[in-house]
């Protein structure tokens, strides 16, 4: 037979045994057979040189033409295959099925608010500095306006470990022990753990605090209520009102606490038709104290008198409990995964 | 301190109300926390007249009557008090009226007589605890009043926050000054003149051993006394503000306290043995009796009365129970003194004995007023008991008040309070606060008033200018930071290394807990921690906190415990905390250069128990393990750069099974494993419960010494052989692997654990994959085939293992 009727009749058979290839296995078997190096395509080939001179170009033209559109049928063939068995593949696809999820962690509530207020006054150029928790009474009491038998310190219900050492009631000594090691001015925050003895709803007898100092030439009430401000409106947003309340610290005068309007009501006195529970219809709610460093304490440390400072004390704690609307300070210490991971 | 309104308005016309003069005081720094009315309860009550009143017929006690109470008709009232009588003024619940006790009056049918509301008793509305049948008004109370108008009851009482240093505002008088100054309003103290010349003179002889610690004594003698309750205004009064009545005497030395602040003691005078008194301390171990009837072992520092031969009283705190008035007293000897208030503290609180007085003497008196508060209380008693006065009053002062002259900067008030002060304004403040004040160019004298011991500094000036300017009234100003340059390079806080250790721990999957710092004995000992070195909490809330930890394990465990109790499969947790212990009385440790009393290590905490992983799908199912908190430790320090670990099993350990050691650069920094399941059991694990413990001031301290730099990336290949050790238990995978590191081949770049096949118990197969590389050209497999094989005859040379 001719060659190239040989050819062309490689292409219809092609064809059909194409039509009939379900899978790219027998895909690649037909492949083989007819386009592989040995296979029946490359066999036609193989007699050309054996044809006359005269016939050659016609059927190396023919061999080359079937041997492309060989190629191109099963390219297409293979195409369509592949595309099906893809489809196939993705038949099952659920794109809303769980992720393989990486362990989750959380961080207590306490060291968000504390990073936070942190970041707040670092980047105001504060400086983190801390201390024992264990303390002598001197640090506690004494060096900050307390001398023994001083009334305020009912205000503390203190733990002892011994007459003179005590668990620190506040982070106030930390006041003290930067005063005593660094000149001014200084504009130190110091967070941490404080104790007092005392357990109910509202109190437990370890909490967190923050406490802040300044001192330098010229510091007044007015840059204390700048401050406090835009730690208050940082945290609790723009439109926060602060009140200023004088009261009494011992180791600050004037002294001041700090109330902001209350979170829950916005500072109304009521939330939804029923009195607040968490101003107690008052509208404000008490964050901080604060005030000017007092005389007797820079004495306590040697400070000159024409400095003048400020310092607070904030509770962690409230701040959270009053930014999430934590009701119960005791769930703070009993560490329900629950309750922890509903922060961050 | 509960303040009645109307009682203050007996010292000042304030006409406003109890809500706007509690807002005012809140913003002078006496915080005013509720406002109460303690006569709520009895509130709908209405003066009523008995028009008639006769017997029932059905009974012999119950009386029919019909009452006017202004309601247009008279009521049908059914009473069954044997005193009731026609044309008595009586208070009478109407029907729908709710009594203190919580029941509502309704209209009732009493054998067969309609009864249309109640006559009540004292006792019933609350006001008092006998029950002599009804109440009786006096005859020309109005009908139809509300009863808590016709007595006159004070129904509306701040309840004021008042601070350590505002000992003056203890009193209705002194809150009456601070309100007529807050509101430009007149204060009238009425100080009565020294009242009864009736009888003989009677002075008691005195005698003060220490004029430091009494700095005046003042008495004066009643006679002819008879002890009965109180007149009823004076009983309502004090039962409003929280102090029961329990008679004439007592009452009014109550009534005194809480008016103008002087606590006042009634002896009986007829117990006062010798007829004389004298101020004296307490011998040691002396015993006796207070008033409350508590026999109390006195020591040296106790400030004591005494009379010729005994103690009668302990100053300034609680008088005795030899010298108590009872019904049977005819005369009293009425003490007002001034004490030490650091004595008057040191004993109350020693002896756990706080009373209003005692709380008040802590604080300071106003020295001169305790004359007159003595004298008004002697005119008040006469007349509540039938007494007289006697002439004279015995008095000893041995420190008379002299007030401390401050001086005073106006112009650096307003530098401290960043405001500029008008200098009329300061001299206003502070004259109308009751100082004296003497302008002298830029610095003032200015003296203090009796009444206020805590004015003696100029700083304390400056907060009375500040309160009543209004601290709120202060611009705000954000003040210029500046630092100190011998600071700068300081090392950083534990504060910031704690912070990346939390946010590792966060981030790698953990949940951040908060135990408290301290436990009970007992969870310490159930884990075998050594005793020695424990701090004891001296007076702790409960036998659970009376140590503290000396290792974050207790307080991880019973996290864990909490979780369990709520249902959790798999748990996660990490804490980061110190631990405290006692350095002994030879350490002195230091903070910073300044001394600190206890050992505090910074810890890092991990727990892992149950389920690996929170969500089932597409999980495999399985439990933690070793491997899972051996890694967490891995991940740890190669977050922290931290080289050379080492982890080596402890073998004994009281709580971990099996425990390992973990060192860092040769230093020990923490230990991990198993907690003994035999110890897990109390807190409910049925799972292994793996526990990892770190010291951070150590790693801190090696991370902070660690230089990280930059290794060039390689530019030719590498070439992998995989060595596979025959051994058994031993060697372990560690001191194969650090041989392998130790040989230091030139082209033995990296050495890993590929795989462990276990063929039967006590053999382990090792598979080291072992990574070739040069750093100049590319290596030929014969090389490297030569390379493994002197590592595997290294091998077997020093563990005698086969390859």
């Amino acid at each position: 037979m001719d060659i190239v009727a040989t050819l062309e009749n490689l292409v219809r058979e092609m064809e059909e045994r194409l039509a009939r290839a379900d899978t790219l296995e027998e895909l690649e078997v037909l492949r083989a057979d007819v386009l592989g190096r040995k296979g029946r395509l490359a066999r036609i080939i193989s007699r050309l040189p054996g044809l006359p001179p005269e016939d050659r170009p016609v059927a190396g033209q023919a061999a080359n033409r079937i041997k492309e559109r060989c190629a191109a049928l099963f390219g297409e063939r293979r195409s369509a295959l592949l595309a099906s068995r893809e489809a196939e593949a993705l038949a099952g696809f659920d794109p809303t099925l769980p992720g393989r999820a990486p362990w989750r962690g959380s961080l207590h509530p306490v060291t968000l608010i504390a990073d936070e207020i942190c970041e707040i006054f670092t980047a105001m150029g504060f400086e983190v500095v801390s201390g024992p928790e264990v303390e002598n009474d001197h640090y506690n009491f004494e060096a900050l306006n307390m001398p023994p038998e001083h009334p305020a310190r009912d205000m503390q219900d203190t733990l002892y470990i011994t007459e003179k050492v005590l668990m620190r009631t506040h982070t106030s000594p930390v006041q003290v022990r930067t005063m005593a090691t660094r000149a001014a001015p200084l504009a130190v925050i110091a967070p941490g753990k404080v104790y007092r003895r005392d357990s109910d709803l509202t109190h437990t007898p370890m909490f967190h605090q923050i406490e802040g100092l300044m001192v330098d030439n010229g510091i007044t009430m007015a840059h204390l209520r700048g401050t406090l401000t835009a730690l208050v409106r940082a945290v609790f947003g723009s439109r926060t009102r602060v009140r200023f309340r004088p009261s009494f610290f011992p180791f600050t005068e004037p002294s001041a606490e700090v109330d902001i309007s209350c979170c829950l009501c916005g500072g109304k006195g009521h939330h939804r038709g029923e009195p607040c529970r968490v101003c107690k219809e008052t509208g404000w709610v008490e964050i901080l104290g604060c005030g000017m460093v007092d005389p007797a304490v820079f004495s306590a440390v040697n400070y000159p008198d024409n400095v003048s400072g400020f310092a607070f004390g904030l509770g962690v704690e409230r701040v959270a409990m009053l930014k999430y609307g934590i009701g119960d300070l005791r769930m703070f210490f009993e560490n329900d995964v629950r309750f922890l991971r509903q922060f961050a | 301190m509960l303040l009645s309104l109307s009682w203050l308005r007996e010292f000042t016309p304030y006409e406003g109300g109890a809500r706007a003069l509690g807002d005012r005081l809140t913003m002078l720094g006496l915080e005013v926390e509720d406002i109460r009315n303690p006569y709520a309860a009895i509130s709908d009550i209405v003066v009523g007249e008995v028009v008639e009143c006769g017997n029932h017929p059905e009974s012999g006690h119950l009386h029919l009557c019909r009452v006017d109470a202004a309601r247009g008709e008279l009521l049908d009232i059914v009473c069954g008090a044997p005193n009731v009588a026609a044309g008595q003024k009586v208070p009478v619940a109407l029907v729908g009226t709710r009594m203190p006790d919580g029941m509502v009056i309704k209209k009732a049918r009493l054998r067969g007589a309609v009864s249309c509301g109640m006559i009540c008793s004292e006792r019933e509305l609350g006001l008092a605890e006998n029950h002599d049948g009804i109440m009786v008004l006096p005859a020309g109370t109005r009908t139809g009043l509300r009863l808590v108008d016709a007595l006159n009851l004070d129904t509306e009482i701040l309840n004021v926050s008042v601070t350590p240093n505002r000992a003056d505002c203890l009193s209705v008088l002194g809150l009456a000054r601070e309100t007529a100054h807050a509101f430009g309003l007149p204060l009238s103290v009425d100080d009565p003149p020294l009242t009864g010349d009736d009888g003989p003179e009677a002075n008691i002889p005195l005698e003060i051993e220490d004029g430091d610690l009494c700095r005046l004594y003042a008495g004066r003698v009643l006679s002819g006394i008879r002890v009965s309750p109180s007149p009823a205004g004076m009983r309502y009064r004090l039962n409003a503000v929280g102090v029961r009545a329990i008679s004439n005497i007592v009452d009014v030395t109550n009534y005194i306290l809480f008016e103008c602040g002087q606590p006042l003691h009634a002896f009986d005078l007829d117990k006062l043995r010798g007829g004389r008194i004298v101020v004296k301390t307490a011998g040691d171990g002396e015993r006796f009796t207070t008033l409350d009837g508590q026999e109390r072992t006195l020591n040296a520092g106790d400030l004591c009365i005494r009379d010729a031969e005994r103690i009668v009283g302990l100053a300034g705190v609680m008088g005795g129970l030899n010298t108590e008035i009872t019904e049977e007293s005819r005369n009293v000897f009425l003490e007002s003194a001034v004490f030490r208030p650091e004595c008057i503290r040191k004993t109350s609180r020693r002896l756990g004995l706080s009373s209003e007085a005692s709380y008040r003497f802590e604080r300071g008196i106003d020295q001169k007023r305790a004359v007159l508060a003595l004298n008004r209380a002697c005119a008040m008693m006469a007349a509540a008991s039938g007494g007289v006065v006697r002439k004279g009053v015995s008095r000893l002062e041995p420190r008379p008040f002299v007030p401390v002259e401050i001086s005073f900067r106006p112009e650096k008030a307003g530098d401290i309070l960043g405001v500029k002060l008008d200098e009329n304004f300061c001299e206003k403040t502070l004259a109308g606060l009751g100082c004296a004040v003497t302008r002298e160019g830029t610095r003032w004298r200015v003296s203090q008033p009796s009444w206020r011991p805590d004015l003696t500094r100029e700083a304390d000036l400056t907060e009375e200018v500040g309160r009543v300017y209004g601290l709120d009234s202060i611009a705000p100003v954000l003040p210029p930071v500046r630092r100190n340059f011998a600071d700068a390079g300081r090392a950083g806080s534990e504060f910031s290394f704690r912070t990346r250790v939390k946010r590792w721990g966060a981030g790698l999957g953990l949940t951040e807990t908060v135990n408290y710092s301290f436990v009970g004995h007992k969870d310490l000992d159930h884990l075998g921690l050594p005793a020695q070195g424990r701090i004891s909490i001296l007076n702790p809330l409960s036998a659970e906190q009376n140590v503290l930890r000396t290792a974050l394990a207790p307080g991880l465990l019973q996290s864990l415990r909490n979780n369990l109790a709520q249902g959790a499969a798999g748990l996660r947790l990490f804490e980061t905390a110190r631990i405290f212990e006692d350095p002994g009385p030879d350490t002195a440790l230091m903070w910073d250069g300044l001394p600190m009393p206890a050992r505090e290590t910074e810890m890092l905490g991990i727990l892992l128990y149950g389920t690996r992983y929170d969500e089932a799908w597409p999980h495999a199912e399985a439990d933690a393990d070793y491997a899972d908190l051996k890694g967490i430790v891995e991940h740890l320090f190669h977050f922290l750069h931290l080289p050379g670990t080492d982890y080596e099993d402890i073998g004994e350990h009281p709580w971990l099974l099996p425990g390992v050691n973990i060192s860092c650069s040769g230093r020990a920094v923490g230990r991990m494993g198993r907690v003994k399941p035999v110890l897990a059991e109390i807190f409910h694990a049925r799972k292994d419960v793996w526990l990892a413990e770190c010291n951070l001031d150590e790693l801190r301290g090696l991370h902070d010494k660690t230089r990280v730099f930059f290794v060039p990336l390689p530019v030719y290949p590498p070439v992998r052989r995989d060595i596979t050790v025959m051994a058994g238990e031993y060697p372990r995978a560690g001191q194969l692997l650090g041989h392998l590191r130790a040989l230091r081949l030139p082209l033995l770049a990296g050495v890993s654990l590929q795989d462990v096949f276990e063929p039967r118990p006590g053999d382990r197969h090792l598979t080291f994959r072992l990574t070739f590389r040069h750093a100049g050209r590319t290596l030929k497999d014969a090389e490297v085939d030569k390379e493994r094989e002197k590592i595997a005859q290294s091998l077997v040379k020093t563990f005698g293992v086969s390859i």
